[in-house]
């Protein structure tokens, strides 16, 4: 998926002459991640921020780096360190864009990656702050696709734990694959993940 | 594709050539090259990530004065400012971040529960999921070292203080009246509801000059920030009924919760040792509302509980029992903001107003008392850097107490005190680096009642000695006035000291949990007087002293055994003190040498439920034996309880909760009662004091509704 964007992205970009150093920067550091070094692009991402003090979406991408990176971490201070780093980063994004459905999003995201981390210390105390991101990101965006599909993939983790049915949730996995279908993101920079993982989750349901 | 990238790539390297080169190393404190260091210079895309070797290359546009930024997780970021012509082969040499997890922390005598940093003992739930504790702040805390048994009272007893030596704070102000009345054979709890708070500090001495008016211990208690979601929370309970509700607006949220308990019920099933002629009865509501302002946060929490009961009691000198009667009234409120003033103040500003009145009826006496308090309190922190931090603080407090007391021989007889009190204090924290810190800190308060100034000092360090373990020395004077029950006949006495002296090991592995204090604490001023009990005839003086001393142990591991959860806290207690009306120097009636906790929790995830137990054990207890020579010369058997608790989560919504108290049935005694006068025999009669129940049931039903259930309907149609 990712690999996607950054095709695009360089097709995109490719034909287009007197690109700005935003552009470059951007596209830069979606090739870095795309390629496995994700330090690097995660660092890119930070630098771009400093030099673009009104722009929330290269804060966006170091926090979302900092935690996809973090599940399946299992050294704590680590964890810790990564995701303070990721808490800061959206501390900083909410300043600038609020009432933000992706920055809800991506909050939400970090606050799983501690359930998933260690579920009997954190699964009570932020289960409740995770589903009130969602709901208030499905106010502001119902037709997100994003938003619908992590509240959906969250609300299956709940559904399987407690012997639930997750017919509904696997629906709106399939709502939000339309949607992803009819998804125009704003620029070509703003955040356009996710239909690739939908799929995925998808073949389970189907299970 | 790959083309692509490469033709892309060479596009922007030629665009770059032929400008300013800037390169360099990055270190870290030890000269171990740092790999992924993020260098740039600020406010442009110019930048780099260091090497293996910490080595770094870029080259810029800019030219003149710039600042180079050196940026990596877990460390201080560095900044150089200077002409870009100079970065070359700059070495540059990275700091530990003294905030982060692996950092030293100044732990003597303090255990912390709450959110997910540094090193906590308890989790935010262990409160509610105590087998013993029933949902008491106060209970889940006395499976913790340091605290001694004392069954039928439920106070906090620290390290050989009494309860009135421990203070609660909420949100940093102070509760006068923490606790709910109880029979004198039945613990008391804590009256704020455990849900409401989202960390909890238990310092069993040593701690901050912030903190004064408490000889042993303090206990603070941080209500929610901001609650989670909107929800209403309906509880259904064996001996009562729990109702909640929390709103949320943009900027602010309420949260209210009311609470019915009754004892009738369950004591017309099971059998009590005491005499109910109207049986335990408590209503109770709570609310606080929270305010995001642009760089602070307000909040103002308020409590209102009345309770009352009636009964008669064994009593061997009172051949019908002795009659109690109590109506009690307490209403609690407390507001508190704190802001950012800048990038390096923060101001904190807060006050509290009780009024706490009780009307008790004993055999033939009524008394009536009345207690108004207050405390004001302004701290301001400045936070130089993140080593170095200041906080700057004066508090009032001011207590109005009157009492009346009226029995056959007596008419209306009134009393009472005022007890204020104004105190400043500074204090410092200092890193030196990530192993080693302080914390030291002067404490200066005024009583207006003794006319008297006390200086008390504050010292702490810690040193980390390896990548798990450290060690901490804490040093401190702490002043305290005389409680209530010895002010209202006398206020000419002086402030009770004592000065803690403790010494720290922890080791703090991953989910595993191991602390080892030891201290010493001496007591001066302590009141003394000379008759059975403070009474308005008694002659009292400030010339008590005593002493503690012991070891405190504690181990937690949450991650040995699968879903199992368990810590073993012990304490040994060496003390004795000469005080009140004490003939010599003696080990207090509170006091239990020998302290066993052990507490346990498995999630057995197929039945989604959560067991738990928790086994207290405490030697025995002493008294004062008239039928032997000498003062406090007897001891009670030792003291043994196991409790037994499940929650079964029946959906995301909804918990059953179950749990025994006391479930193999220990005949625990509390102490003895003798009679006035001797038998024929020339012997003194004597009366086990146990506790009205050996043993305590509680069943209840949880339900939270939350708003997001409905929002989940709404999508599905």
């Amino acid at each position: 998926m990712k690999k996607l964007i950054i095709i695009v992205t360089l097709l995109i970009s490719g034909f287009v002459s007197a690109q700005t150093n935003y552009d470059k920067g951007m596209q830069k550091a979606f090739e870095l991640w795309s390629t496995n070094q994700a330090i690097e692009a995660s660092n890119l991402f930070e630098r771009i921020a400093t030099a673009e003090p009104d722009n929330w979406l290269p804060l966006y991408y170091a926090a979302q780096i900092n935690i996809t990176s973090s599940f399946g971490e299992r050294d704590e201070q680590k964890l810790s360190a990564k995701l303070k780093k990721a808490q800061n980063l959206i501390n900083d994004a909410t300043a600038i864009s609020k009432e933000n459905p992706e920055i809800l999003v991506l909050q939400a995201l970090l606050h799983t990656a501690w359930v998933a981390f260690d579920g009997a210390t954190y699964g009570m105390t932020l289960s409740g702050k995770v589903v009130e991101l969602y709901t208030k990101a499905n106010m502001l965006a119902p037709k997100n696709p994003r938003v619908v599909y992590c509240k959906a993939e969250w609300d299956i983790g709940g559904a399987k734990y407690f012997g639930q049915d997750t017919t509904p949730f696997c629906k709106d996995l399939q709502r939000s694959l339309e949607l992803f279908a009819n998804f125009k993101p704003e620029t070509v920079f703003h955040p356009n993940w996710g239909a690739d993982r939908v799929k995925m989750l998808l073949e389970s349901c189907e299970k | 594709m790959e083309k692509l990238t490469i033709i892309f790539i060479t596009l922007i390297s030629f665009q770059i050539a032929a400008q300013t080169p800037i390169s360099g190393k990055v270190f870290n404190t030890k000269n171990e090259p740092i790999n992924g260091a993020n260098i740039y210079l600020e406010g442009t895309y110019d930048g780099s990530t260091s090497l293996e070797d910490g080595s770094f290359s870029f080259r810029t546009s800019e030219t003149g004065t710039q600042t180079l930024v050196v940026s990596f997780l877990s460390y201080e970021t560095f900044t150089m400012i200077g002409d870009v012509t100079f970065m070359k082969d700059v070495t540059v040499k990275l700091h530990d971040d003294v905030n982060t997890l692996d950092a030293v922390v100044l732990s003597a005598g303090t255990f912390s529960a709450g959110d997910n940093s540094k090193v906590n003992v308890l989790k935010p739930l262990d409160v509610v999921t105590t087998a013993s504790a029933l949902g008491d702040f106060v209970g889940a805390l006395q499976t913790l070292p340091g605290t001694t048994t004392v069954a039928e009272d439920g106070r906090l007893f620290v390290r050989g203080g009494d309860a009135n030596e421990t203070q609660i704070f909420i949100d940093g102000i102070r509760v006068f009246t923490p606790y709910s009345p109880t029979t004198n054979n039945a613990p008391t709890r804590g009256r704020y509801s455990p849900f409401l708070f989202d960390g909890i500090t238990f310092s069993t001495g040593g701690y901050s000059a912030e903190f004064g008016q408490a000889l042993s211990s303090v206990l603070l208690l941080n209500t929610v920030n901001e609650p989670d979601q909107e929800k209403t929370d309906i509880g259904i309970m064996s001996v009562g009924a729990t109702l909640g509700n929390t709103q949320k607006w943009e900027k602010s949220s309420l949260s209210v919760n009311a609470s019915y308990i009754n004892l009738a019920p369950y004591n017309a099933i099971f059998k009590n040792r005491n005499d109910w002629i109207k049986p335990f009865e408590t209503a109770s509501g709570e609310a606080v509302f929270r305010k995001q302002t642009r760089s602070g946060l307000f909040k103002l929490y308020g409590a209102f509980d009345t309770t009352n009961f009636e009964l008669t009691q064994e009593d061997i000198n009172e051949p019908e029992g002795a009659y109690f009667k109590l109506n009690n009234n307490n209403f609690y409120v407390n507001g508190s903001y704190q802001g950012d003033l800048n990038d390096t103040w923060t101001l904190f500003g807060g006050l509290s107003y009780t009024r706490a009145k009780n009307n008790l009826d004993i055999i033939n006496s009524d008394i009536n008392d009345d207690e108004n308090s207050l405390h004001a309190k302004l701290k301001l922190k400045n936070r130089i850097s993140n080593r170095f931090k200041l906080y700057f603080g004066a508090e009032y407090f001011a207590t109005d107490y009157n009492e009346t007391y009226a029995d056959e021989t007596v008419s209306k007889e009134r009393y009472g005190y005022n007890n204020n009190i104004a105190a400043a204090y500074a204090e410092a924290d200092i890193f030196i680096s990530k192993k080693m810190a302080f914390k030291t800190g002067l404490r200066v308060e005024y009583s207006e009642l003794f006319k008297e100034f006390t200086l008390a000092p504050r010292v702490s360090l810690a040193y980390k000695t390896n990548d798990k373990s450290q060690v901490s020395l804490a040093y401190g004077n702490f002043y305290q006035n005389p409680s209530s029950n010895i002010l209202k006949f006398n206020q000419v006495l002086k402030a009770e000291n004592t000065s803690h002296y403790i010494f720290n090991y922890q080791y703090n592995a991953d989910r595993k949990l191991f602390r080892a204090e030891a201290y010493y604490k001496n007591y001066n001023n302590l009141v003394k007087y000379d008759t059975d009990f403070a009474s308005f005839d008694s002659n009292y003086n400030s010339n008590g002293s005593g002493f503690a001393r012991g070891i405190d142990f504690f181990w937690r591991d949450s991650k040995s055994i699968k879903n199992f959860d368990y810590w073993m806290s012990y304490s040994f207690l060496d003390t004795e003190r000469d005080y009140q009306n004490y003939l010599t120097k003696a080990q207090p009636n509170f006091a239990n040498t020998h302290n066993v906790s052990l507490v346990g929790k498995y999630w057995v995830d197929k039945w989604r439920s959560q067991v738990g137990f928790s086994y207290a054990y405490a030697s025995g207890r002493t008294f004062t034996n008239p039928n032997k020579t000498g003062f406090l010369n007897d001891k009670t058997k030792d003291f043994n309880s196991l409790s037994l608790n499940w929650a079964y989560l029946i959906s995301p919504q909804k918990i059953l909760y179950a749990s025994v108290n006391n479930v193999l049935g220990f005949k625990n005694i509390n102490g003895y009662q003798y009679a006035n006068t001797p038998n024929a025999n020339g012997n003194f009669n004597r009366r086990a004091l146990q506790p009205a129940t050996d043993q305590f049931f509680f069943v209840g039903f949880f339900w939270t509704i939350s708003e997001d259930k409905k929002s989940n309907q709404l999508d599905n149609l």
